[in-house]
């Protein structure tokens, strides 16, 4: 009976538009006191929830990816992928994934790199005679890459969830092999798009232009030199070279390309609050919900549950991947992966899944849910960039869903994509 | 009602503004105050043991008051798509009862927070030497925005002004 | 006569299934069940799915949970009795801190609890912490000076490393084992198994066992949840406590057992001969700095004549 409060009061509060991060919080509140304990357990799990030294690498990485937006170094690093692939057929939407790959390598946020990429690309590929529609489509499905890619937060976010017993450098290095193949997918699917449509070619800039782009763009790549060999090599902790990523792109967009105005600095610190926040009470609120659900023993009866359908893992894996895409159609990735993972996680290494793989599962299957209707908010981010309405976009998007999607079947049922990196570590 | 309303509406918005900007000082501090521990930690080779714990405060403040004025702003994640089929009066009333249902966690959060504090008041923080009430002072401020920006809402559907919502452009005043 | 359970206790845990002391009040729960004929059982949430202990504390202080095994640590700036068994040195051996644990200056901590919400049950053993690190055999008191141990963010335990001549440098335990590997601390504390499943044996292959903590860690009940018990129960529930006891201590010496295996066929170096005088001197600053009361200087007095 107190999961039908639970979860009755969080799907009314969701439908009738409270948002998500208060609809976990009320709904926990509501159940509570329904189960006649002491409501200042809510309080203190939102609390301590917040209270997590992990969890501080989250503002800061969103904080660099502001800061790198509005200080120029997003643009040179689309500038330095238009130079590689801009000649190939498709060549913007290609130019577009690229930019991801090394956009989204440094911020880590699908949402940001959305706005950062399709800002720079959507209106250029207008100009050049490329469908919108495309330009959207392209935008929002190749940000999943930055999902991927490290650093991303939703990893730190995973391996939080998880009980902080995941090594985020594993996380991270893990995603690498999966985010790249999406990228070379959804190229394919960005050839095979152009192709059939007539999209125009770009003559190929040279190598000379591709050297002078690479050294404007090169502090952003030593970004991700410092992010990931910081991480990786266990130097520095996630939180540790987050930090750095803020400091050294104040240091490059004030001091080497003079390109960040004490306004642009305002305006990237408040908007990296904004995001910050709404994320962090989310994951907040998030922890009285999976209070309630470990003190109700849902994870257990879920696990007894899958394994009553059937014993093969492969089964298993399919099952957990359609609950996963159906539930990243309605609600949001944060609050997703911290309810999801008390619950799946103990069901996946029930069959044998390793955590590191199923984490890279997990985060693949709920990127592919921020592109899709009816709450996508990359996609909105994708469709408010490009100024058309949410239909417009999805009624052309199904080849890069199927990129999306067969990347994430061949991550799903091989393990050795996702594993393979991080033991060369070891 | 209305013009009242636009000057309680003027007040809010100056106190929204404050609350966010401590919000983006506290970001900065935090930043300032990792860095130097990285800096004593491998350039110094000594250690600080008090930025963690400081930092992790900062941190809850910066939250809560920022979650708070995404209440005002309208900056939080929420799904509309049912409201979409019902009459606008209807859904104006939906989103009332939405915002008291927030006004209401945010009591919660005032009055529970007082009663956290209240409990570990007399507990020593670890590093910083100061009261464990401390630890729910963000907790109890963010409740006390969350209360008065939800009603401000309502109040503000009630004298006919527009509120902001996700996915919208932000309301002005 | 196996009736169903008519309560239940839930009781937290921060370590997974399986570990002595989760085994230790499931044993608990499986004899409270047979004696109150099947109307009393315990359920233990293993692995912090409640919450950390410092959450899980405050839990079982409004009485959202019953029961809850947890560290003193957690406790030390809650109920000022508790700091004693945390004291560096204070216990000659494993057996000196049991003897103490279970006679009247034990009983006299269990008793704090319950100014505070909690009914002390029992003390588990904790076994003993000593010093590892990457560097170089540590013998002597002059060895540590100046390296860097990780510790629990504690002020007293940066306090006593402090007081050791080396530095303390608190951070979460999951990034020990990497920051011993890059050098950007030197070693770090802790027991036989936590020693051996954290790994940091294969980086830091120096461990000397000083045994600078042996702290007990204590099973205690919600206040609330023990006064709703009739006077019988609550009898029951004391006992089947004290009885898992001796099958904590039976499992826990086990495990070290098995760890200490593991460890020393991997090649690490124990050092054992040292001389324990001239740390325990170096404490002196420490317990002044602790042992502000004369409740806390009596208690300190009597487990130092405790044999
Ligand atoms: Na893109
Ligand atoms: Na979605």
């Amino acid at each position: 009976m107190e999961l039908y409060v639970l979860f009755g009061t969080f799907v009314f509060l969701l439908l009738i538009g409270t948002p998500v991060a208060f609809c976990l919080g009320v709904s926990s509140f509501a159940t509570i006191a329904y189960l006649g304990l002491p409501p200042v357990v809510v309080f203190q799990r939102l609390n301590s929830g917040v209270s997590v030294f992990a969890l501080m690498a989250i503002p800061f990485f969103i904080f660099a990816g502001d800061l790198m937006v509005r200080g120029d170094i997003a643009r040179r690093l689309v500038a330095l992928a238009g130079a590689f692939v801009g000649h190939l057929r498709g060549g913007l939407g290609q130019v577009n994934v690229l930019s991801s790959v090394m956009f989204g390598g440094v911020s880590g946020s699908a949402a940001a790199d959305a706005s950062a990429v399709g800002g720079l690309m959507v209106p250029q590929m207008k100009e050049r005679g490329y469908d919108v529609d495309y330009a959207v489509n392209i935008t929002v499905v190749s940000s999943i890459i930055a999902l991927m890619l490290p650093p991303s937060h939703n990893m730190i976010i995973y391996s939080i969830a998880a009980g902080g017993r995941i090594s985020i450098a594993d996380l991270f290095t893990a995603g690498i092999v999966p985010g790249f193949l999406l990228a070379l997918t959804l190229m394919i699917a960005a050839w095979w798009v152009a192709k059939r449509k007539g999209y125009p070619v770009q003559p190929f800039q040279g190598f000379r232009m591709i050297g002078t782009l690479f050294v404007s763009a090169a502090p952003g790549l030593v970004l991700v030199a410092i992010i990931f060999g910081g991480v990786r090599s266990g130097i520095f902790t996630a939180s540790e070279s987050s930090n750095i990523a803020v400091v050294y792109a104040l240091l490059v967009t004030f001091f080497v390309y003079r390109s960040l105005s004490w306004n642009d600095f305002v305006e990237a610190t408040l908007a990296a609050v904004r995001t910050t926040a709404m994320v962090l009470l989310v994951i907040g609120c998030a922890a009285s919900f999976g209070w309630l659900l470990a003190y109700t023993k849902v994870p257990a009866s879920m696990v007894a549950l899958l394994q009553g359908v059937s014993d093969n893992p492969i089964i298993i894996l399919l099952l957990l991947n359609v609950v996963l895409l159906l539930l990243g159609t309605f609600m949001d990735m944060s609050p997703l992966i911290v309810i999801t993972t008390p619950i799946f996680l103990p069901v996946a290494t029930a069959f044998g899944v390793d955590p590191v793989h199923f984490g890279v599962i997990l985060i693949l299957n709920l990127g592919i849910g921020l592109c899709t209707p009816p709450v996508g908010a990359v996609l909105f981010v994708g469709c408010a960039v490009g100024r058309i309405p949410v239909w417009d976009a999805v009624r052309s998007i199904w080849p890069f869903y199927g990129a999306a999607f067969g990347t994430l079947m061949l991550v799903t049922y091989i393990p050795a994509l996702s594993l393979w990196l991080p033991s060369l570590f070891h | 009602m209305k013009n009242t309303m636009k000057s309680v509406v003027l007040v809010t918005g100056l106190l929204a503004r404050a609350a966010l900007w401590v919000a983006g000082v506290g970001l900065v501090a935090m930043t300032a105050l990792i860095a130097a521990q990285v800096f004593w930690r491998y350039i110094l080779n000594d250690s600080i043991i008090w930025t963690e714990p400081a930092s992790v405060m900062i941190m809850g403040w910066f939250i809560f008051l920022g979650a708070a004025v995404g209440i005002r702003e309208g900056y939080h994640l929420s799904f509309d798509v049912m409201l979409y089929l019902v009459p606008e009066r209807v859904k104006l009333i939906l989103y009332s009862i939405s915002d008291t249902a927030v006004a209401g966690f945010g009591i919660g959060m005032i009055w529970f927070g007082w009663q956290l504090a209240a409990k570990t008041a007399a507990n020593k923080l670890p590093g910083l030497g100061i009261s464990g009430a401390f630890d729910f002072a963000p907790l109890v401020a963010g409740g006390i925005l969350v209360v008065l920006f939800s009603i401000e809402r309502v109040a503000r559907r009630a004298a006919g002004l527009p509120t902001a919502r996700f996915g919208e452009d932000a309301v002005e005043q | 006569a196996a009736a169903s359970c008519e309560i239940t206790l839930r009781s937290s845990d921060t370590h997974p299934d399986g570990y002595p002391t989760v085994a230790a009040v499931n044993a608990m729960g499986e004899m409270l069940k047979e004696r109150s004929d099947g109307r009393l059982c315990i359920e233990v949430f293993h692995s912090a799915q409640l919450g950390e202990e410092k959450d899980t504390i405050e839990q079982t202080q409004f009485g959202v949970i019953d029961m809850n095994r947890v560290s003193l640590g957690p406790f030390n700036n809650i109920i000022e009795e508790t700091q004693v068994p945390s004291l560096p040195y204070i216990f000659r051996s494993v057996g000196h801190m049991n003897k103490v644990m279970d006679g009247p200056v034990g009983q006299q901590i269990l008793d704090a609890f319950s100014d505070h919400d909690l009914v002390g049950l029992a003390f588990y053993d904790g076994g003993s912490r000593s010093f590892y690190n990457s560097e170089k055999p540590i013998a002597s008191i002059d060895d540590l000076a100046g390296m860097k141990f990780r510790v629990m963010q504690s002020d007293m335990f940066v306090d006593m490393v402090s007081a050791l001549g080396a530095n303390a440098t608190p951070m979460p335990y999951g990034e020990v084992y990497s920051s011993i590997q890059t050098g950007v601390i030197d070693g770090a504390e802790n027991n036989w198994p936590s020693y051996d499943s954290s790994g940091h044996f294969e980086v830091a292959k120096y461990y000397t066992l000083d045994q600078h903590l042996i702290v007990p860690e204590v099973l205690v009940m919600a206040k609330s949840s023990f006064d709703k018990l009739s006077v019988e129960d609550q009898a029951l529930v004391r006992q089947a406590a004290r009885d898992s006891v001796p099958v904590m201590r039976d499992l826990w010496i086990a495990r070290e057992q098995t760890s200490e295996a593991r460890v020393r066929e991997a090649g690490v170096e124990i050092i054992t001969d040292i001389d324990k005088t001239p740390f325990i001197e170096a404490m002196v600053p420490v317990y002044e700095k602790y042992v502000t009361s004369t409740v806390l200087q009596q208690m300190v007095a009597d487990i130092q004549a405790t044999n």
